[in-house]
């Protein structure tokens, strides 16, 4: 916006003079306010955002319970697991937010946590031209609803979180294993899932068939640090989850 | 006091499938039945050097590894892999050496004593 904005200005003034243009660059070059290292923040944008997920906080205050936009323009919305089924439903189908296109669906473990995945949903409304995020949490053991009845497209994904996770989606119409082979045992993206797995596979020559057999292979404790270390901009991290302030509600 | 401390130590849960124990235990023997009752079919289909009892055997020890676990929900989402890994068994989407995996035949024990685990390598 800012840059389109110089540019327009400098157009403006290589129409008024001729011999303007190596002076343009110049400028272009020493100027202190353009980093094209630092993504410019769009204060429209980000104001719009805002005001949508007030709006969605009012309008769903039974399930929502923060709302935050993180990177400078991504709107997330972090509701309760019983309000996914809702809240997708109303996002798709309100005429104001109309975001009928499921770009992803995938979940998150972290072991720390009483509820250990979330689970997260981007939505696209073409409409709009905005994305949402929405995301929620659940554990090993309790199902959350399968959203296939609003979006059909969210079937493998669905699939997949089952698969990776074992995050059970109650009313899923085909829930089973989508990237793992037949027989596999555990979810390979917990973080508890040795990252040489379980068991291996071989050709075993005097019973002329594959045999599967527990691998032991020493592993050195993981700790996840979920910090990245080789972050150079500590304060636009520090800034990533500017929470939105939402109406409480009335109890 | 005693109340609230009980309250705290009782959570309310969603339940997956069953409410109740009786509902669960109903759930396991029936996905028991329905294995029993394919295994013939199984052997046949896969052509496992294995005989009918053989199976079976293996099917009542694969079901009493988990004898202990008392949790509704864990009872449950086992009789839901249970029920997934027979579709897979069924249809024949599995391979024979997925099957032959249950038995372990050419695993072979984990040394014991000092001695035996020195000579393995692993002291």
């Amino acid at each position: 916006m800012a840059a389109t904005a110089c540019r327009g200005l400098f157009s403006i003034a290589k129409h008024a003079s001729k011999s303007v243009v190596p002076r343009v660059v110049g400028t272009r070059l020493c100027s202190t306010d353009l980093h094209p290292t630092i993504r410019p923040v769009n204060a429209v944008q980000r104001q719009t955002l805002t005001e949508f997920g007030q709006y969605v906080a009012e309008c769903l205050p039974k399930y929502v319970q923060k709302v935050q936009i993180t990177a400078g323009n991504e709107l997330e919305v972090l509701i309760a697991p019983e309000g996914v089924v809702p809240v997708i439903t109303f996002l798709k189908d309100h005429t104001n937010s109309q975001f009928t296109s499921l770009a992803d669906l995938c979940g998150v473990d972290m072991p720390s946590r009483a509820y250990r995945f979330e689970v997260v949903y981007n939505l696209l409304s073409l409409r709009y031209n905005s994305r949402i995020r929405v995301k929620t949490y659940t554990d090993e053991l309790t199902p959350l609803e399968s959203i296939t009845d609003v979006f059909k497209g969210a079937n493998w994904y669905e699939r997949e979180v089952w698969d990776m996770f074992g995050v059970f989606f109650a009313n899923h119409p085909d829930l089973r294993r989508i990237l793992t082979d037949y027989g596999f045992e555990g979810h390979p993206f917990r973080k508890d899932f040795p990252l040489t797995g379980y068991v291996e596979c071989r050709y075993d020559d005097e019973v002329k068939r594959v045999v599967v057999e527990p691998v032991e292979l020493a592993q050195e404790y993981r700790k996840f640090d979920l910090s990245a270390p080789w972050e150079q901009f500590p304060n636009f991290r520090e800034q990533a989850a500017a929470e939105v302030p939402i109406k409480e509600e009335e109890k | 006091m005693a109340s609230k401390l009980a309250r705290a130590g009782v959570r309310q849960v969603k339940p997956i499938l069953s409410v109740d124990h009786g509902e669960a235990r109903q759930r396991v023997l029936n996905l028991y039945k329905a294995w029993y009752r394919q295994l013939p079919y199984i052997v046949m289909d896969y052509d496992l050097p294995k005989s009918k009892e053989e199976c079976r055997a293996k099917l009542r020890e694969e079901f009493m590894k988990h004898h202990h676990v008392q949790d509704i929900r864990v009872i449950d989402m086992l009789v839901i892999k249970g029920q997934m890994e027979l579709k897979e068994t069924v249809e024949i989407w599995k391979q024979k050496h997925g099957l032959m995996a249950y038995w372990k035949d050419t695993v072979e024990p984990k040394p014991q004593g000092f001695l035996n685990k020195f000579l393995d390598g692993h002291e």
